[in-house]
């Protein structure tokens, strides 16, 4: 049979809260909830402000579901996309550019297990190997500002190198991951 | 500034999905995205290479409080009014028929003979009810319902088509009375991937030429398999 489950699909749900359907998004909020619910908390550290961050964005979601396009991407990776700029945007807020020594950081892995744990589709499995051939620390800096919402500040009082070289090194494994990743 | 250097864009990319550019940064960029392609095309690159990270971090169950707290935001603004969707008793009871009906429809088009490539779909009510079959067929599009049901009186149900990567849902025009419609060729060209919905409009259809009711039924063309 062909594909005709909406209730799993969130680019259907997408569809459906674009064109008004009632309980599309409660729907979407269901299915996704945790999962993005959890990518706010990892950045913010807070389940207050993880909420309020959430907040925002099923707002935003709500009101831009029409503007989400199939062919240039997963509903997953759209919908994440927007809850990690709402929480990203709090996390500014609430000043972010200073140096801490966080002691609840680093309560989530982000080093090897980390990356054990991303899933054994190709794409990962990809990002998976690309992100290994990466110095250490210069991978430790990527995974802190992706997945812990980090500042260069931070990273850098967490890694105890200057501001400086943590900037110039995330640039550089950005550059190397990308012409990996070609 | 947004570079026009295109490595430094791209720098700039990297970092404002990363999420290490500070709050003046991030709002640059956010303002420049809607009206440069270029920087667009980066971020989104830079999205989908960066996607899985995101799953990283492990799931939690949001406060359970959060979800009113959503509602009563939306309800707040004035564009969230939307008809709910409610599906009386009878229409239910014609749903569960209509489950074996359609299992009986598929297998039927999956037996027959075919010159072209075959595409098919289960329209879905909300409630996931199989409600209409659609096939293509020679460049068009045959309905049939699987439990015609009364139209809610001074609405019509107008038939939508989302090809893949469209923006907007092109009309196929209003559903006729009785369980059955067609649509000619070369209005639409069916492709695998395209979403096919109806929608509960006023009379004459939508006044916009955009969906402007709810989503009735809802479900996406794929190829039959094994055919």
């Amino acid at each position: 049979m062909p594909d005709t489950q909406p209730g799993a699909d969130a680019a259907l749900l997408l569809r459906g809260i674009a064109a008004g359907e009632a309980g599309a998004l409660r729907r979407l909020y269901d299915a996704q909830g945790a999962r993005l619910f959890g990518m706010a908390v990892a950045i913010l550290r807070d389940r207050d402000a993880a909420a309020d961050a959430l907040h925002d964005a099923v707002l935003k979601i709500a009101s831009r579901a029409g503007q989400f396009d199939p062919l240039r991407g997963e509903a997953s990776a759209w919908l994440a996309a927007i809850v990690r700029n709402a929480a990203l945007d709090l996390a500014r807020a609430r000043g972010r550019e200073t140096p801490t020594d966080d002691p609840t950081l680093g309560d989530s892995p982000v080093e090897a297990e980390a990356l054990e744990r991303l899933a054994a589709a190709q794409q990962s499995g990809r990002l998976r190997d690309c992100l290994a051939a990466l110095e250490a620390r210069n991978r430790e800096g990527i995974l802190l500002a992706f997945v812990h919402g980090l500042s260069h500040a931070q990273i850098a009082a967490r890694l105890e190198l200057p501001l400086g070289t943590v900037k110039a090194w995330i640039r550089r494994g950005l550059v190397r991951l990308k012409g990996c990743l070609a | 500034m947004i570079p026009s250097d295109s490595e430094a864009l791209d720098a700039l990319a990297a970092e404002h999905v990363l999420g290490t550019l500070d709050a003046r940064e991030a709002r640059e960029v956010s303002r420049a995205l809607p009206t440069h392609p270029a920087l667009r095309e980066a971020v989104a690159a830079w999205e989908a290479r960066l996607a899985p990270l995101a799953d990283l971090a492990p799931p939690q169950a949001p406060p359970p409080e959060l979800w009113g707290r959503i509602e009563a935001s939306l309800g707040a603004r004035p564009e969230a009014v939307v008809t709910p969707l409610r599906p009386g008793r009878l229409w239910k009871a014609w749903s569960l028929g209509s489950t074996a009906l359609a299992a009986g429809l598929a297998a039927f088009i999956l037996l027959r003979p075919a010159e072209e490539p075959r595409m098919m779909t289960v329209l879905l009510t909300s409630g996931d009810q199989p409600a209409w079959l659609v096939e293509a067929e020679r460049g068009g599009l045959r309905l049939a319902s699987l439990n015609p049901r009364p139209v809610e009186p001074g609405r019509v149900q107008q038939l939508w088509a989302l090809p893949p990567g469209a923006t907007a849902p092109v009309s196929l025009g209003l559903i006729p009375e009785g369980g059955q419609a067609s649509v000619a060729p070369g209005l639409v060209r069916p492709e695998p991937g395209m979403l096919i919905e109806i929608t509960l409009e006023p009379p004459g259809g939508s006044p916009t030429g955009r969906p402007t009711g709810p989503i009735l039924f809802i479900g996406r063309l794929a190829p039959v398999r094994g055919s």
